[in-house]
């Protein structure tokens, strides 16, 4: 008995490396492809509720087809399309296919949590920053984004942690995330061990994102 | 030459005619006070001089200079855009329900519109604001977050913050009509000082007596028109048109 855990815990150590490597994949794409979607997002919501009616419908329609279709499917899109459209790149661009598959997907949703945390300001603040003779990007820039942004860290928070968690899909395209890493051992070793320290490295993530991202809503509700 | 010059505005939301040809002129120094029932379309006026909302036709002429020139909605006036902002700057607006930036401190609303669109230095924005927050009783809440404040106070701070521009004109849609009872006389004191000093004002107001002390001018709405204007003295003891007696018998 005594035996079989220490044999356990030597192996589950032996395991620690490999997957740390493999969760900096995890934790590298996910991280950046939630930054690049919070600025396409910005901008996506900002069309969303802009006058133009022709932007509008683009950036609706944006959202439609990447909220509207498997992230699956758009990954394994953009993994074969992109040695398409650009010759100098290879099937084996697997990352960056992955960064940007997730990055877009990521972008439409967080579009919507932005827009909804812009237009939960009361109308009136806009109006009185147009009123003071602030431009409509003044008045963005100063008085409605940093107002949402208490609304905004919850949701964007969430999103992370789904993002975090959806990346494991890119073990489709044979990219080595933790996900992958943890079945690859799982395989070889032949015992259900290795998915321990792994969910541990999964809890890990999510717990230190979820307490930075209290703090950031604490910190913008500081006024109240 | 009026400050304010309106000719037979009107405005239309769809299919309903809010105002209905509203001329109105206001002179240099002039306090004029609008009163009239719900839905008179008082706001929509003050809200269409600020260009906070387009008007349907009828023209709009700030200080000299035509701001609107609509038929059908289409602006038939030749400002360029900075030249139609510099002419908005000439007119602070006061909110009913103060519209103040909740993550800015009192200081910082009041110094923050000449610092970002006139220019101004921090420095000489920021001592200004403190001289404005003086005038309006406010010297110990500078550095406070608005959600420290009563409605009084925040109402002061809107008040300090539009001045802050140094507009020639005040509009004040119903300053008064999100407090409680006991804070209306601080604001009104603030705004009756401003009058007193020669500032030109255009005050939609619920509160008769206020109107009565302060107003060079009573302005009756009803239904999208005005229907009387008088000095104080004039409408209060004498109203000519039917509804303004039956409104202030209502009110008084
Ligand atoms: N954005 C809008 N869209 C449609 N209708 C509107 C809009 N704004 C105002 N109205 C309508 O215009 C009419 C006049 O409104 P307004 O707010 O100007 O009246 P008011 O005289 O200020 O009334 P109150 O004393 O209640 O403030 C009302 O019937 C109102 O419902
Ligand atoms: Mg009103």
């Amino acid at each position: 008995m005594f035996e079989s855990i220490l044999h356990g815990l030597r192996q589950i150590a032996g395991w620690i490396i490999p997957l740390a490597q493999a969760a900096e994949v995890t934790l590298a794409l996910s991280v950046i492809s939630v930054v690049i979607g919070i600025i396409g997002g910005v901008f996506i919501a900002l069309g969303r509720i802009s006058r133009g009616k022709i932007l509008k419908r683009i950036c609706g329609a944006y959202i439609f087809v990447f909220r509207g279709t498997p992230l699956l499917m758009q990954l394994f899109f953009l993994w074969t399309a992109l040695p398409l459209a650009i010759p100098a790149l290879t099937m084996q661009n697997r990352f960056l296919a992955a960064v940007i598959a997730f990055s877009l997907n990521s972008a439409a949703y967080q579009a919507e949590i932005i827009r909804a945390a812009i237009q939960s300001i009361d109308p009136g603040q806009m109006e009185a920053a147009k009123s003071l003779g602030l431009t409509y990007s003044q008045a963005m820039r100063l008085i409605i984004f940093p107002q949402s942004i208490k609304r905004l860290v919850p949701p964007i928070g969430n999103e992370f942690i789904m993002v975090l968690k959806d990346t494991s899909l890119v073990q489709m395209i044979s990219l080595v995330d933790l996900m992958k890493k943890t079945n690859q051992i799982q395989s070889s070793a032949a015992t259900a061990l290795v998915y321990l320290p792994s969910a541990v490295m999964y809890l890990i993530f999510t717990g230190v994102f979820t307490w930075l991202f209290n703090r950031l809503e604490k910190h913008h509700a500081r006024y109240e | 030459m009026p400050l304010i010059e309106t000719q037979n505005i009107t405005k239309r939301f769809g299919e309903l005619e809010v105002l209905k040809g509203i001329s109105l002129t206001v002179q240099k120094g002039e306090t004029i006070c609008v009163i009239g029932p719900s839905g008179a379309g008082k706001s929509t006026f003050l809200r269409a001089l600020n260009h906070l909302e387009s008007i349907t036709s009828g023209k709009i002429i700030i200080d000299g200079e035509v701001l609107d020139d609509r038929e059908n909605g289409i602006n038939k006036s030749i400002l360029t855009k900075q030249q139609e902002s510099d002419i908005l700057l000439e007119m602070g607006m006061v909110f009913q329900r103060f519209n103040i930036f909740p993550h800015k401190t009192v200081l910082e609303n009041v110094a923050l519109a000449p610092e970002k669109v006139r220019k101004v230095s921090k420095a000489d924005a920021e001592k200004r604001a403190r001289d404005l927050l003086e005038t309006v009783g406010l010297t110990d809440k500078t550095d406070v977050y608005p959600a420290k404040l009563s409605g009084g106070q925040l109402q002061r701070v809107a008040i300090a913050r539009a001045l802050a521009m140094d507009p020639k004109i005040m509009l004040f849609d119903e300053p008064t009509s999100a407090l409680d009872p006991e804070l209306v006389g601080e604001v009104l004191n603030v705004i009756r000082k401003l009058a007193q000093d020669g500032m030109t004002m255009l005050i939609v107001t619920h509160e008769i007596g206020f109107a009565r002390d302060v107003a060079d001018s009573i302005v009756f709405m009803a239904d999208g028109l005005i229907l009387e204007q008088a000095p104080p003295a004039e409408i209060f003891a004498n109203p000519k048109n039917e509804k303004t007696k039956s409104f202030l018998q209502a009110v008084l």
